[in-house]
C-alpha cells in the first residue's frame, strides 16, 4: 500500500469571490433593511403616537433647570406675562380638555425657544431680548403652543427610542466598539427634534392663532427677519437650527399675510412697558 | 465625524496589509507543500505491514494567526444576515495548512519517512470584547515515523 499526499486543487475550502464585492453587498444590503425597518416602525410610530393619553406624556418630566436665576421676582414677572400670552392664544383656540401648556423662562443668553414633553414651553432670555413686538413674541409662541397639540413631542421621543433601540440591537450583533459608536452617533442626531413637516403645520397653525387673537398678521415675521438679517456669516442662532427657516417657510408667512387681507388699521401690540426691564435685570 | 475617519482608515489598512499578508502566506503554503510533499501526513491510525521497523515519534505544529479589521467588519455584517462567512473561511484553511506544514518540517528533521495518526485541534485564543474572535490557533501532530 502506498502512502501520499497528493496536490490538491485550490479554492476548494475557500470562496473566490473577492473580497470588496463582499463587503459592498453586505454594507448595501444592511443598510437597506435597516433603513427600511426604521422607516416602518417610525411610520407606526406617528401614527400611534396621537393617541397616547396627554395625562401620560405629563407623567415623564423632562426637567430644563435654569441655574439659579438672579432675580426671582423678575423671572415670575416675566412667567405671568407669557403664561397670560399664551393663555390668550389658547382661548381663540381651545386645546382638547386634558391638554394644558405652561410657559417657563430661562436665564439663559441662548436665542431659542422649545416645547417639550407634557406641554412645557420654554423661552431663553437671548430669544425675548430680541423682540419688538407682542405680535412677533406671540408668532413663536403659538408655534410652540401648535406643537404640544400636534403632539410632536411625544411624536418625535417615538422616534427617538425606536432609534435608539435598533441602533443598539444592530451594533451590538455587529459587535465592533468603532462601529457601535458610529451607529449610536447616527441615531442621536435625530432624538428629539422636529421635522420639516411638523414645523410647517406648527406655522399653520400658530397663523391661524394669531388671526383669531389680533385680526391681523402684522408683525408674525418679523423675528424671522431679524434673526435672519442678524446672523449673516455667522453661526445661526440656535432658535434657526431647531426651527430651520427655509425661505419658502417665510414665504408661506407673508402670502398667509395677504390672503388673511390685513386689517388696514392694524397695529402692532405692544411689549409691557417694563418687559426690557425684567430682562436686563435678570442679567446678573 | 473623527470616528468615521478612524473607522474609514482601519477598514481601509485592514484591506491593504490583511490582503498583502494573504497573498504573500499563500504564495509560501504552496511552495512549501510541494517541498514537503515527500513526507505524506497520513490520518490513519494503522502503520503499512511492510515489514520495515520503524521508530516513533510525536511531531507537533502549531500556528497563530489573526485577522484584519476588514474581515471582522464583513464577519460582523455577516453576523447580521447569515451565510458563508467566507473572510474566515482563508484563515482558517492558512492556519491548519501551515500548522500541518510545520509538523511535517519537524518531522522531516528527525529523518521520518511519514507522519501517521495525524490530528488537529482549533482554539480562538483570543476573544476580545463581546466574543469577537481576534485570532484563531491551530495545532496539528501525528506519529513520525522514522525508519531504524
Amino acid at each position: 500500500m502506498e502512502y501520499s499526499n497528493p496536490e490538491l486543487p485550490e479554492g476548494i475550502n475557500t470562496s473566490k469571490e473577492h473580497p470588496l464585492k463582499e463587503f459592498l453587498i453586505l454594507t448595501a444590503g444592511v443598510t437597506l433593511i435597516i433603513s427600511g425597518l426604521i422607516l416602518i416602525l417610525v411610520l407606526l410610530s406617528d401614527h400611534f403616537a396621537k393617541y397616547i393619553p396627554f395625562s401620560w406624556e405629563k407623567h415623564i418630566s423632562l426637567s430644563f433647570v435654569d441655574e439659579a436665576p438672579k432675580n426671582t421676582t423678575n423671572k415670575k414677572n416675566i412667567e405671568t406675562y407669557l403664561q397670560n400670552l399664551a393663555d390668550k392664544l389658547v382661548l381663540k383656540q381651545p386645546l382638547p380638555d386634558d391638554m394644558t401648556i405652561k410657559v417657563h423662562y430661562l436665564d439663559q443668553d441662548q436665542v431659542n425657544a422649545f416645547a417639550t414633553l407634557g406641554g412645557h414651553v420654554y423661552f431663553y432670555r437671548g430669544l425675548l431680548d430680541k423682540m419688538t413686538s407682542e405680535n412677533a413674541l406671540a408668532m413663536v409662541m403659538a408655534h410652540e403652543i401648535a406643537h404640544v397639540r400636534y403632539r410632536h413631542p411625544i411624536q418625535s421621543l417615538g422616534r427617538g427610542v425606536i432609534f435608539a433601540v435598533i441602533v443598539s440591537t444592530v451594533s451590538s450583533s455587529v459587535g465592533d466598539t468603532i462601529m457601535q459608536s458610529l451607529f449610536n452617533q447616527a441615531g442621536f442626531l435625530t432624538v428629539l427634534k422636529f421635522n420639516r413637516q411638523m414645523e410647517i403645520a406648527s406655522d399653520e397653525y400658530a397663523i391661524q392663532s394669531l388671526y383669531a387673537h389680533y385680526g391681523h398678521l402684522k408683525g408674525a415675521d418679523d423675528l424671522f427677519k431679524i434673526l435672519q438679517d442678524e446672523h449673516g456669516d455667522n453661526e445661526p442662532y440656535e432658535f434657526l437650527n431647531t426651527h430651520p427657516l427655509t425661505t419658502k417657510r417665510l414665504k408661506y408667512i407673508q402670502t398667509s399675510e395677504e390672503k388673511y387681507r390685513p386689517a388696514t388699521n392694524a397695529e402692532l401690540t405692544a411689549l409691557p412697558d417694563q418687559f426690557k426691564k425684567w430682562l436686563a435685570n435678570n442679567q446678573k | 465625524m473623527v470616528d468615521l475617519i478612524i473607522f474609514l482608515i482601519l477598514l481601509a489598512s485592514g484591506y491593504g496589509f490583511g490582503r498583502h499578508a494573504e497573498k504573500k502566506h499563500y504564495r509560501s503554503i504552496i511552495a512549501r507543500e510541494k517541498e514537503l510533499n515527500l513526507i505524506p501526513a497520513i490520518a490513519t491510525k494503522l502503520i503499512p505491514a511492510t515489514g520495515q521497523l520503524y521508530d516513533s515519534n510525536l511531531v507537533t505544529g502549531n500556528v497563530v494567526i489573526s485577522i484584519d479589521y476588514f474581515k471582522r467588519v464583513i464577519a460582523g455584517l455577516r453576523n447580521l444576515v447569515g451565510g458563508r462567512v467566507s473572510s474566515y473561511e482563508t484563515l482558517i484553511d492558512r492556519a491548519r495548512r501551515e500548522a500541518i506544514l510545520r509538523m511535517k518540517q519537524q518531522a522531516k528533521s528527525e529523518g521520518a519517512e511519514m507522519v501517521f495518526n495525524i490530528k488537529l485541534e482549533t482554539s480562538s485564543i483570543h476573544k476580545g470584547r463581546r466574543n469577537a474572535v481576534g485570532s484563531v490557533e491551530v495545532l496539528a501532530y501525528g506519529t513520525a515515523l522514522i525508519p531504524k
